[in-house]
């Protein structure tokens, strides 16, 4: 423990420390300006609306710079990545100082600060899905690439098919227990409870299911069945790559969808607000 | 549309008939018999297709210590000076003359073809990657100071009918010398596929080369070697006398490394590496590698532990010999080396070493010390080649999958990618929509080594290239593919170990396939990772990466991976 304590950090510990200590500086820095602003008798709204505007704008960025990745001018995408988190993790302060840390109560208002958890929720889900489904990914034995995992899912099922009908010709044990519990496992999606709570248990009781069967089987037999087996772990594996990846890509959908949203429903915000104010004094 | 055909291309278009007619009556072409040659390949074929007349000034820079070459050049009349001395400036890391503009680069995002692997219908030429053969009026890089570049001795001169270059050439290595044109001097550069040609035909030629290795070469290989830098030149030359050259494995051993990676265990693939040096052999002297990768292990159980893999220049057996010279004592080989593909060493043997090495040893040099009765450890193994330790399940790995032979191996963190395939779409992006890797690929732990081209050290996919369209880039080492000069013929992308180069058909922009005139079959073109070379920020798919999860890495020496595992853990 001591020495995990005096070791020298490691490099994305130092990047986490260097980043956060910049976020707090530049809050400090905006918040000294809201308290000069208020002091003065004067509505810091103008300025916590032009900050988390652009701010918002840096954000939506992030989108636009994966399309220029040949840019070197642009930096890399990691880079811009720590920026988008801690700008973003930043913006939650700034928004509390703009809303004055209370709910909003024009309409326009609510459905803005709405957007604006959407995207920032979404952000902050974003950033634990990415932090912990890539590691669940790492311990399953097979790494598919997403758009392959139909074509995979119709060839394991062929495979357990073949097995049936090529080694068990003789035996209607296994037979009986493919065409009752494996086929409809093996041919059809799962369901969107799974996708929504991938989970191991129908494998689980498959693989034990085709295990108990293992007394009325031949010695032959028994070779065909520890196949099956396999291919039940292979095709959960598959699934649930399926379902973890789908998640990953999904709330990025969202996440972008919200934020563009976000950006139009802001600037109409901002455009009304200085109409209405008379613009900054 | 008329499938492209070797030669389609000549190295150098201006090299006329009479100067193959001339040429033919130059040594060593005019000792070789030119019905040794089948109808399909004449020897003045290969003369008008794959050579290159050059014309040098005094003090032009022939070739340079470091590049990497893929030709030989003989001197047709003149005087070249090789030297070992360090040139004042080291040429760019990245070829500046594939780099496309900044306009060009912005407007990929809508001139990109729709319909994957696009071709101008009229000629096969990818316009991003025309032939590249240097043009008479080409730039060239002058030593300013020549007379004092030579005065500064380790530099021989080199006549008319000599040849050099040939060894980088053929072993795909860096050039070990940099050679200037000393007066006006007249070359034939013979690029790698012409010289194959050569060897494989004429008897006499490769009799020729290996004298010039023993003569030339090798003094500069062991004064390149750190152990024997600081040697004088008597010493060098009775090692280069006495050392005896040894060869381990197949030169195409990618063909053997498929039918293993398919056939065997992992414990029984280490048994088909050859044996250089048994555990427990008698020590009879020093091993240096010259080029290729060797593994070191130790007997484990039944099986064999790797202990660390050596690559070009690192030394086996310092230690034991230092051992018993120091304790008049006879210690074995402490451990077994064995040869990854193709190894060729040079034993120098152990009275020379104790003659002139060991006297003059500097403290650095100096190896530590083994116990009486006491094997090193590991750990003092790795200690004594002073970098970090790589886990042996890592090394492992490393060793079986062969991927130590990748100068940029795309090394991909599972732990932290999120399989958002950000680094595939700048792939394609950066190349007319063509991503040119697969993620995916061999598996350790949460390491990937993706399938993409890792610009291998030994580049074996050149091997059986006929055209010379796969080649090594001089400066960058990046191995390209020429897209005009490419015939499809697919022997890149059934050399390559590691399945990286891909065989696609090619496309008209309308998306129709672009057919053979006579045998009405799709034209394919090799395709592969090209580390982004005509682009402006280098390889698209690491600056991609939002994660950092993806890296492009040298894996020949344990260096660079264990200073980067050392960073992340």
């Amino acid at each position: 423990m001591m020495n995990r304590l005096i070791s020298k950090p490691n490099r994305l510990t130092r990047r986490r420390a260097i980043n956060a200590l910049l976020l707090g500086i530049a809050l400090f820095g905006i918040a000294a300006v809201v308290n000069r602003f208020e002091r003065a008798l004067m509505p810091s709204a103008f300025v916590t609306g032009i900050v988390l505007w652009l701010s918002l704008c840096f954000l939506a960025a992030f989108n636009l710079r994966k399309k220029l990745s040949f840019l070197p001018c642009l930096g890399t995408s990691a880079f811009w990545m720590q920026a988008h988190i801690y700008t973003g993790l930043g913006t939650f302060a700034v928004f509390g100082l703009h809303v004055g840390w209370r709910v909003p109560d024009g309409g326009l208002e609510r459905v803005l600060a709405a957007l604006y958890l959407c995207v920032g929720g979404s952000g902050i889900y974003g950033l634990y899905a990415t932090r912990t489904i890539p590691k669940k990914l790492t311990q399953l034995r097979t790494e598919p690439i997403f758009e392959s995992i139909p074509r995979l899912r119709t060839h394991i099922a062929k495979e357990a098919l073949a097995i049936i009908e090529s080694q068990v010709e003789h035996n209607q044990v296994l037979r009986a227990l493919y065409y009752r519990q494996l086929r409809p496992f093996f041919e059809n999606r799962r369901t969107l409870a799974y996708v929504i709570a991938p989970s191991a248990r129908q494998a689980r009781l498959l693989v034990n299911e085709i295990h108990k069967q293992d007394r009325y089987l031949a010695v032959a037999d028994r070779d065909a069945s520890k196949k099956l087996a396999q291919l039940v772990r292979e095709r959960d594996d598959l699934d649930y790559h399926g379902a973890m990846q789908g998640r990953l890509k999904s709330w990025l959908i969202l996440h972008v969808a919200c934020t563009y949203s976000l950006l139009i429903i802001a600037t109409l915000h901002g455009v009304m607000a200085h109409a209405f104010a008379g613009g900054l004094r | 549309m008329r499938r492209p055909a070797r030669w389609d291309h000549p190295f150098d278009p201006n090299l006329n008939e009479s100067l193959v007619e001339h040429l033919l009556q130059v040594a060593p072409f005019k000792q070789m018999d030119p019905d040794r040659f089948p109808p399909r390949i004449p020897l003045a074929g290969i003369l008008r297709n794959d050579c290159r007349y050059l014309n040098c000034k005094p003090g032009e820079i022939i070739v340079r210590e470091g590049g990497y070459g893929n030709s030989a050049f003989l001197i047709l009349s003149g005087t070249a000076i090789a030297t070992l001395q360090q040139l004042p400036s080291n040429p760019p890391k990245r070829s500046a003359e594939y780099e496309m503009g900044w306009w060009k680069a912005l407007s990929q995002l809508w001139t990109n073809p729709k319909v994957a692997e696009v071709r101008n219908g009229q000629s096969t030429a990818n316009p991003l990657n025309p032939a590249r053969t240097k043009p008479a009026n080409a730039a060239s890089m002058f030593i300013q100071d020549l007379p004092r570049m030579l005065s500064a001795g380790h530099s021989a001169q080199l006549t008319a009918g000599e040849m050099f270059g040939e060894m980088a050439a053929f072993t795909r290595t860096p050039r070990t010398t940099t050679v200037v044109a000393a007066v006006d001097c007249e070359l034939l550069e013979i690029r790698w596929q012409g010289l194959r040609e050569l060897l494989k035909f004429d008897s006499e030629l490769k009799r020729h080369l290996d004298l010039l290795y023993r003569t030339n070469s090798l003094h500069e290989q062991l004064q390149q070697t750190p152990l024997f830098a600081g040697l004088p030149s008597r010493a060098i030359q009775e090692i280069a006398t006495t050392a005896t050259f040894g060869t381990w494995g197949s030169f195409d051993w990618n063909n053997q490394f498929r039918i293993a990676q398919q056939s065997q265990e992992a414990s029984e693939k280490i048994l088909h590496e050859p044996l250089i040096v048994t555990e427990g052999d008698y020590v009879n002297g020093l091993i240096l590698i010259r080029s290729g990768f060797a593994r070191l292990s130790r007997q484990h159980g039944v099986g064999h532990r790797t202990i660390a893999y050596l690559g070009k220049g690192h030394t086996f057996g310092l230690r034991e010999l230092y051992h018993n010279w120091k304790m008049k004592r006879q210690l074995p080989y402490l451990l077994s080396l064995r040869a990854i593909g193709y190894v060729d060493t040079i034993h120098v043997p152990t009275e020379i070493v104790e003659k002139w090495l060991f006297p003059n040893l500097t403290l650095e040099q100096t190896p530590p010390p083994i116990a009486d009765g006491q094997e090193p450890l590991v750990r003092e193994r790795r200690q004594q080649s002073r970098e970090e330790p790589l886990e042996t399940s890592l090394l492992e790995f490393l060793l079986e999958s062969r991927v130590i032979n990748g100068t940029q191996a795309m090394l991909v963190d599972r732990d932290r990618c999120t399989r958002c395939d950000d680094c595939v779409r700048a792939c394609a992006i950066a190349h007319q929509g063509n991503p040119r890797f697969i993620r995916s690929g061999a598996i350790h732990d949460h390491w990937m080594i993706a399938q993409a081209c890792m610009h291998c050290m030994d580049p074996v996919c050149m091997i059986g290239c006929p055209t010379g369209a796969i080649r090594r880039d001089e400066h960058s080492g990046v191995i390209h593919i020429n897209d005009s000069t490419c015939i499809g013929c697919g022997t890149c992308a059934n050399s390559c170990p590691y399945q990286n180069i891909q065989m696609v058909p090619i496309r008209s922009s309308q998306g129709e396939p672009i057919i053979g005139e006579n045998d009405q079959l799709p034209i394919l073109k090799a395709t592969k990772c090209d580390l982004c070379m005509e682009q402006l920020g280098g390889p698209a798919c690491q600056r991609a990466c939002p994660h950092d999860a993806l890296l492009r890495i040298d894996l020949t020496s344990p260096g660079p991976l264990a200073d980067f595992l050392k960073g992340n853990s």
